[in-house]
């Protein structure tokens, strides 16, 4: 009997904590939105891999056709043969798009603009190598900052050579003669080595700390400052300002105010977390750092002031903070490479802020970038800022005096 | 605004008019909370602004105060208009409202020093008169402790006191002893009666009839958005031939319950109020 009555009564309580949802159709909306939007943002950072098989040589990529290039530093008939046939191979697996580059210092500043995926060098003496019956190394760099883009780029193109390679070995098999050939130059005649894109550079983490920081200060000024106001304006003391002579623009310069030192803590918090724990290295000023997290916050806050003065309550105002803001961690490149997003996505998540904020920074600490170097950065995260207070700016007064 | 409603302020602020409201109007939606209400407040005067519950009272004071934007109408406060004129409004104004305007993790005097300086208060002056008016309403020994720690009577005395500040003309209190106990009713009360000596124009609200009848110099009576009666309490009473205002306001207003709904719901005002 007991039991009934308490089931009862917890049917009547879901009963309404439902139809309050029911009732409120923003928050309803978003809602439902979340979990699609969520999804499907998923099935596309783990896409399904087209299988490789190692009898037709066919190597299976879930990113087709990266840009790298290509630096020959060996001009040799074996260099240009070689060449040609990474070329050739790429292409036809769908793999890379492969550009001719003069040089390697070219080639990286390309990788750090990240305009190209990867390097692959053939190093001078590649051919003589070849020809003295020794075996040669390819090498290659990958863009660090983004590790999973970076161990798929770096296995492929060892794939490309290994069968570019066993093709060699047999004809070396072929051409036997009573032992006087190098063994490893039979069974691998073509080796892959790395050259790091930042000498000394061990932690992965090195890579994603950059990200963290981006996205704990873009996050922080998207939250921190609707809550701020919602809350204010449920608790009174709004009304204490609004009251008072001063102008709403002092208003939300304060509010960014304090988001911006709040983020700036946090944000070193990580940095300096990140150091101690996980030997994170700093290569670059920690000015400019500053400046992109300012920049970062401030980028940012419009977007929650807007979203504070569209929404009717402040649960409907948190919901639309995460509705942003969560999907934002994986279509901004902090966790995951945006490459093989459908381009619509790739163009959602290039146009958030969090993804200029978390490239700059990035460039910054590992690769000791200039305030020069990272402009583009820069200007986008300002051209954000002016464009969304703008908007926000009129909306929160309209919104004040409704 | 129209050149004619421009004059009439003008003319309303020579002759001395506190506050002085021409057509005012305000709609939400298709419901019209405020209905072209004309009404002026002299110059130090306690104007009692009573009616029931979605009369229209604090859509009123809103707009008085610049937190409402008026649908149509003006009005001037201190003989500045408050669509034209806000900050000069605002200057000049202090308000009470229903919920409290304090920060509950700041002091007593952390708050007063706080909402001082938005009236570009010089620190050293604004410290002496916050540490006056916390002696005054007899809250010296708890000024550096957290507001969110007090009783609701000791945070309506803050709340009062945080109003005053900046020495403002017109004071507005939106049902100021709602949820207090006798005993700091009785001292809030006599605290109004304080401010007025002090020379502030006072528009006070309430749904405690006695309590306008006590401070009120003039009350002002509303209903569905319209003024239904202007006058002193004892004029009121001796029309209506009745010895309380809570039976002019009954019958004034009608005995029946106000049944109305809006279709949006208002997160911004407390339940009940428009």
């Amino acid at each position: 009997m007991a039991e009934t009555i308490t089931w009862e009564l917890a049917l009547d309580i879901a009963r309404r904590d439902l139809l309050d949802l029911w009732r409120s159709k923003m928050l309803l909306f978003f809602f439902i939105l979340f979990p699609i939007l969520l999804m499907s943002m998923f099935g596309y950072i783990y896409p399904p891999v087209p299988k490789s098989n190692p009898n037709t040589g066919s190597i299976g990529t879930a990113f087709p056709n990266l840009p790298v290039s290509l630096v020959k530093m060996d001009d040799g008939q074996t260099a240009n043969l070689i060449a040609a046939q990474f070329i050739q191979i790429s292409g036809q697996q769908g793999l890379f798009t492969v550009s001719e580059t003069a040089s390697y210092q070219a080639a990286r500043n390309q990788l750090v603009l990240g305009t190209i995926k990867g390097i692959v060098i053939i190093p001078q003496g590649f051919s003589d190598a070849l020809a003295a019956g020794q075996p040669a190394t390819v090498q290659v760099t990958v863009d660090e900052t983004n590790p999973t883009t970076a161990s798929v780029v770096q296995s492929e193109i060892s794939a490309v050579f290994n069968i570019i390679g066993s093709s060699i070995s047999a004809q070396n098999i072929n051409n036997m003669d009573g032992g006087r050939v190098n063994p490893t130059f039979i069974m691998q005649p073509i080796s892959v080595t790395n050259i790091p894109l930042v000498t000394g550079v061990s932690s992965s983490f090195q890579f994603l700390a950059p990200g963290f920081m981006a996205l704990t200060v873009i996050t922080g000024s998207l939250q921190g400052v609707a809550n701020a106001i919602s809350r204010e304006k449920e608790q009174g003391t709004m009304d204490g300002l609004l009251v008072a002579p001063i102008p709403h623009r002092s208003i939300i310069l304060g509010k960014v105010g304090a988001q911006t030192v709040r983020g700036l803590i946090q944000g070193f918090l990580i940095l300096g977390l990140s150091m101690v724990l996980f030997g994170v290295q700093i290569y670059g000023s920690p000015i400019i750092m500053v400046i992109v997290m300012v920049l970062g916050t401030a980028s940012f806050v419009g977007v929650g002031i807007i979203m504070t003065a569209i929404a009717p309550d402040q649960e409907t105002a948190q919901m639309m903070t995460i509705i942003l803001q969560f999907p934002m961690m994986f279509i901004s490149g902090i966790l995951f490479p945006i490459d093989q997003l459908p381009v619509w996505m790739q163009y959602i998540g290039k146009a958030l802020p969090l993804y200029y904020a978390a490239d700059a920074l990035r460039k910054v600490i590992i690769l000791n970038a200039s305030l020069g170097a990272i402009m583009p950065d820069v200007l986008i995260l300002i051209a954000y800022t002016f464009l969304t207070m703008t908007i926000a700016i009129p909306l929160f007064d309209k919104a004040m005096r409704r | 605004m129209k050149s004619k409603e421009v004059s009439q302020l003008k003319s309303g602020s020579q002759a001395g008019y506190a506050i002085e409201t021409i057509g005012l109007t305000k709609k939400f939606s298709s419901f019209t909370a405020v209905d072209h209400v004309d009404f002026s407040v002299q110059k130090g005067e306690i104007y009692g602004f009573l009616g029931p519950n979605g009369a229209g009272k604090s859509t009123t004071i809103r707009m008085l105060c610049t937190l409402l934007s008026p649908t149509s109408g003006t009005a001037s406060v201190d003989g500045y208009d408050i669509i034209k004129q806000g900050n000069d409004v605002r200057k000049r104004i202090g308000l009470v409202s229903e919920k409290m305007i304090m920060y509950p993790r700041l002091t007593a005097l952390e708050n007063l020093m706080f909402f001082g300086g938005l009236y570009g208060m010089e620190r050293n002056a604004l410290r002496k008169k916050s540490e006056e008016l916390l002696e005054m309403v007899k809250l010296t020994p708890f000024k550096d402790k957290l507001v969110g720690g007090y009783s609701s009577g000791m945070r309506q005395r803050v709340n009062v006191i945080r109003a005053v500040l900046h020495d403002p003309d017109i004071l507005f209190l939106d049902e100021p002893t709602t949820g207090l106990d006798p005993q700091s009713t009785r001292f809030v009360r006599d605290l109004v009666k304080e401010l007025k000596q002090r020379g502030h124009t006072i528009v006070l609200t309430t749904h405690i009839m006695e309590e306008a009848d006590e401070l009120s110099d003039r009350v002002c009576i509303i209903d569905h958005g319209k003024i239904m009666a202007i006058d002193t309490p004892q004029a009121l009473k001796d029309k209506y031939k009745t010895a309380s205002l809570l039976e002019v306001f009954l019958g004034l207003t009608g005995r029946e319950l106000r049944d109305s709904a809006n279709e949006r719901i208002s997160m911004r005002a407390p339940m009940g109020r428009m």
